[in-house]
């Protein structure tokens, strides 16, 4: 029989027992409410996996809003190693569709990560033939490929984009910010396998698509500069023409031709195969090689390259001249052939020497002992102030990366020779653009601007403009100066050396430039001549560079006539009227 | 109220059979509807895994609801049974349940790790299972017998010696089932004595050598600070997807059949951790409920304890209730890391064969008993 005591003792025992249920009961308690939220997002973490969803890229306008850089619709091909059922028939497909090496896929394929990618960029209809394989873990992904419309075009300063659709070099990597957006993404739920789960809530972040950019150039000035240039490469054989058209007055760039040019949507398909100089039975020196001419085909000269700017560099001297009054326009000289610096002796282009002329006369002759005079008339410590004023010292600030910067002499190193030198343009080395940049402050009233592509963007919707702006000093040069520079460089083309620069029924300005190329006596010239239209109003200045021409190699010659075929087109299309009739 | 003999079902062998005039239906119903709902979790939890490895969803449903039905058919048999036929069989019991305990060590069949099964034929059976019910039974015979002595230390000693080897020797494989062994012993002595003080000495004398035997096992020490810090070691793998399922579930839960966790982030979800998948589904409502089920179900054998007039019958269903509650308790406070981890099923709901027949068979034997309760009739 059980006693009072037994019975006590299991009604304790019960009580307990109980009592035990409801601690775990707090316990429960405590992890499903307090902590509840610490615990589920640790395990939605656990969970979730994150595709990305790529942003589109903003597409990339001229100034005229005609697309430069569009996007096309294309795929990515990936696996995820855990969900392929069938490995052989997965790594047969992949390499049949997308012509690829067993020997690449299918490690990729064998790959136990939860997303490995097979190729990028494949064309949509192969995409859509693969996804309608039905294979088990295998991935197409729609994306966007940049689609350059005109291959060639502007192809140094566009710039193109990567396997992932980063920018790599030009406008793209310089607004890649801009244009790349901000990638979205889908969150799906997956099992410990990583495995994605079914009827399971996808969460998904929409991308924010990139801005479209506006760009000063106008396709059809540049497409037509980029036909003059090509024109005059062939005719002169040489290695390469640049041509920069710009707007003086605020610095926006009509055009930027450097040819050859590149296809942008084959950008590594070498244009020239003997820029690879190198045998191939070396596979590492074969592909430093190839990267080596990759780099130099990608290169924008106007930007990337110094080089001495020669008698273009004169209309610097000039005004330097001017603006510390050192020289009045009828102020005489004498030009034996030479000139004696120290102890060198330099020459003048013109053997027999230009004998006794006007200041004005040695402009328009472009004679090198006048200059030699000019320049140490103005002191070094001068013609540093104004070379500083005109920019000469800093980048110009366009919106490409990779500007290189002016070589120059030290101040303390300059002596009468490197003096003399400096004022025809030798010695040193700036960049083309540079020079474009001080001549346009020069002839426009003074005023330094900053040479610029990006204007303005829009976002996907053509709204919310965002107008870039751009830095300009004013009264660089005064105004008496500019106006005495228009005029000496006007009658530079009107009578002097470059008058294959004219053009009917405009008012031209410009100057012509044969840079030897260093070493000296190697017979490499480049051949330049900055022009501007019209001269007393400049709306147009630009720059033609042609490297190692054969044969005559004048920049007065054979440089001016390219800027002049331009003019006589680019400036009707710009609407620039012309002010007087030819008699 | 007069007993009488009821022929029932089994009249061709009426000494053991007995009717009796009150049946204890909650408890019936409360066990057969906590049966049910470890079928629907066991389906809930196992269908993906297997599906994956069986090729069959509803492999372990299958599995488990045939042995649910022979452990409910079990407990109706057995509720029907004389619970003295125990007293009677209960040192053969225990004996052939140490025989095969010693069984397992030579020709057991190892499975997660732990060499815990007999194969017969098709069939894996678990005597640690069986061992529980013998102890339990064993115990509560002893005590009986020797309650007039159970002040003896000598006394307890005989009764707590053949239990023991059991213990020992499911120790060597299974250290928790062996420490629930344990528990029953005591708490069926502790009921039968009408001492308080020695248990208490007893009972702080078994925290003091588990203190010791934890200080010189160090891989036991390693359990510890994987509880106290289950982030921090690969080993918390286990513990710390129990805690994200449990934490995941919130007052309501993700919805039957919702959880990501048993989607192979919690090893075999089917098994101990079984809870965690119910507390994601279901909720803090859901597990409260749960316990709630097995808090009515304790309480209703304690109830059945108290009431009985037999000694053996008290100290049988507290033995019995002892397996249940400690199994319930010990399972729930793992789930929860309330405890260092350790392997203990969860009554009714994880899978497992011999352990769904076992607890069946032992609800029938506290059914049986509630079959000699006395109503007292107030019109």
């Amino acid at each position: 029989m059980t006693k009072i005591y037994n019975r006590r003792k299991i009604c304790f025992l019960g009580v307990m027992y109980l009592l035990l249920a409801g601690v775990l009961i707090s316990r429960l308690g405590f992890l499903m409410i307090v902590k509840s939220q610490y615990y589920l997002e640790k395990a939605q973490a656990l969970h979730d996996r994150e595709r990305s969803i790529k942003a589109k890229r903003g597409v990339i306008y001229d100034r005229n809003g005609i697309e430069l850089a569009g996007n096309k619709s294309v795929c990515s091909v990936s696996v995820i190693h855990s969900q392929i059922t069938d490995e052989d028939q997965v790594v047969n497909a992949l390499c049949k569709y997308l012509q690829m090496d067993e020997k690449e896929v299918r490690p990729k394929v064998q790959a136990n990560t939860i997303r490995e990618k097979i190729k990028s960029n494949v064309d949509k209809e192969i995409g859509d033939a693969l996804r309608n394989l039905n294979l088990d873990g295998v991935m197409i992904d729609e994306d966007y490929k940049r689609y350059y419309p005109y291959d060639t075009l502007a192809s140094k300063v566009l710039g193109f984009t990567g396997a992932d659709n980063q920018g790599i070099v030009g406008l793209e990597v310089f607004y890649d910010e801009i244009l790349a957006g901000v990638p979205g993404s889908i969150l799906t739920l997956t099992n410990a396998h990583g495995k994605e789960l079914e009827n399971e809530a996808e969460s998904r972040i929409e991308p924010i698509h990139g801005d479209n950019l506006y760009i000063s150039i106008d396709v059809n000035i540049q497409k037509y500069a980029q036909q003059v240039a090509l024109k005059t490469l062939k005719a002169k054989q040489a290695k390469r023409v640049s041509i920069v058209l710009m707007n003086p007055q605020n610095g926006e760039i009509y055009s930027m031709v450097n040819v050859p040019e590149y296809n942008l949507n084959e950008p590594y398909d070498l244009v020239l195969n003997q820029e690879l100089t190198c045998d191939d039975t070396n596979k590492k020196d074969h592909r430093k090689a190839t990267q080596d001419a990759l780099n130099n085909m990608w290169r924008n000269f106007c930007i990337n390259d110094t080089y001495e700017p020669g008698s273009t560099f004169k209309l610097v001297t000039a005004t330097a001249a001017l603006e510390e009054n050192v020289v009045r326009l009828e102020d005489s000289f004498s030009c034996p052939g030479f000139r004696v610096v120290d102890d060198r002796k330099i020459r003048c282009h013109k053997v027999g020497g230009h004998g006794l002329e006007t200041f004005t006369e040695g402009f328009m002759n472009s004679c090198n002992p006048v200059f030699i005079d000019v320049g140490a008339r103005v002191g070094v410590d001068d013609m540093y102030k104004t070379y500083e004023k005109l920019g000469l010292f800093e980048k110009t600030g366009v919106d490409l990366p990779g500007e290189a910067s002016s070589i120059m002499h030290k101040k303390e190193n300059v002596k009468a020779v490197e003096l003399a030198t400096m004022s025809f343009g030798q010695s040193f080395q700036i960049t083309p653009l540079q020079l474009l940049r001080a001549a346009s402050a020069v002839v426009n009233g003074g005023t330094l601007v900053t040479p610029h592509f990006g204007m303005y963007t829009l976002d996907e919707n053509g709204k919310n403009k965002e107008k870039f702006s751009y830095t300009t000093k004013e009264n660089a040069v005064s105004k008496t100066t500019t106006d005495n520079m228009k005029r000496l460089l006007e009658l530079v083309v009107k009578e002097g050396s470059g008058s294959k620069g004219q053009v009917a029924g405009y008012r031209i300005g410009g100057k012509t430039a044969t840079s030897e190329k260093l070493p000296r006596g190697n017979g490499k010239y480049i051949s330049s001549y900055l022009g501007f239209a019209p001269a007393d109003n400049p709306q147009i200045i630009g720059i033609v560079m042609i490297d190692e021409p054969v044969g005559v190699y004048y920049g007065g010659t054979i440089a001016a006539p390219v800027m002049a075929e331009l003019f006589s087109n680019i400036l009707p299309y710009l609407g620039i009227e012309e002010s007087y009739i030819e008699e | 109220m007069a007993k009488k003999k009821s022929k029932g079902i089994f009249g061709f062998f009426p000494k053991y059979v007995y009717k009796g005039e009150y049946f204890d239906y909650p408890l019936f119903f409360v066990t057969l509807f906590l049966v049910a709902f470890g079928l629907v979790m066991i389906y809930s939890t196992s269908s993906y895994t297997a599906q994956l490895r069986e090729g069959n969803a509803a492999y372990y449903l299958i599995r488990q609801g045939l042995f649910a039905l022979l452990g409910i058919a079990a407990m109706i048999v057995v509720s029907f049974l004389h619970y003295k036929t125990w007293k009677n069989l209960s040192l053969m019991y225990l004996t052939v349940t140490i025989v095969l305990l010693a069984a397992v060590q030579v020709i057991g069949v190892a499975s997660h790790g732990a060499v815990r099964w007999i194969q017969i034929g098709p069939l894996q059976f678990q005597p640690s299972e069986v061992a529980k019910s013998a102890v339990a039974i064993f115990t509560a015979h002893m005590c009986t017998i020797h309650a007039a002595r159970i002040k003896e230390f000598k006394m307890i000693c005989m009764i707590a010696a053949w239990p023991f080897v059991a213990i020992i020797l499911i120790a060597l494989e299974n250290l928790s089932t062996a420490i629930i062994c344990a528990m029953i012993v005591f708490v069926v002595v502790f009921v039968t004595s009408p001492n308080i003080k020695q248990f208490a000495v007893i009972g702080a004398g078994v925290v003091v050598i588990m203190g010791f035997f934890l200080m010189i096992a160090s891989y036991r020490l390693e359990r510890i600070s994987i509880w106290l810090n289950p982030e921090k070691y690969d080993k918390g793998y286990q513990t710390l997807q129990s805690l994200y399922a449990i934490g995941s579930g919130g007052l309501f839960g993700k919805g039957l059949g919702q959880s990501i966790q048993k989607l192979g982030f919690i090893p075999e979800s089917h098994n101990d951790y079984i809870f965690s998948v119910v507390c994601e589904e279901l909720g803090l409502f859901g597990a409260v409920c749960v316990i709630g089920m097995f808090a009515f179900l304790i309480w209703r054998c304690i109830v059945i304890a108290f009431n009985t007039e037999d000694l053996f019958a008290a100290l049988m269903v507290v033995g019995l209730t002892t397996h249940i509650a400690a199994q319930v308790l010990i399972n729930i406070a793992v789930v929860t890391n309330s405890i260092p981890p350790t392997g203990v099923p969860l009554p009714f709901i994880s899978y497992g064969g011999t352990a769904m027949i076992m607890v069946l068979v032992e609800m029938g034997m506290v059914l049986s008993v509630s079959r000699h309760l006395h109503v007292a009739k107030e019109y």
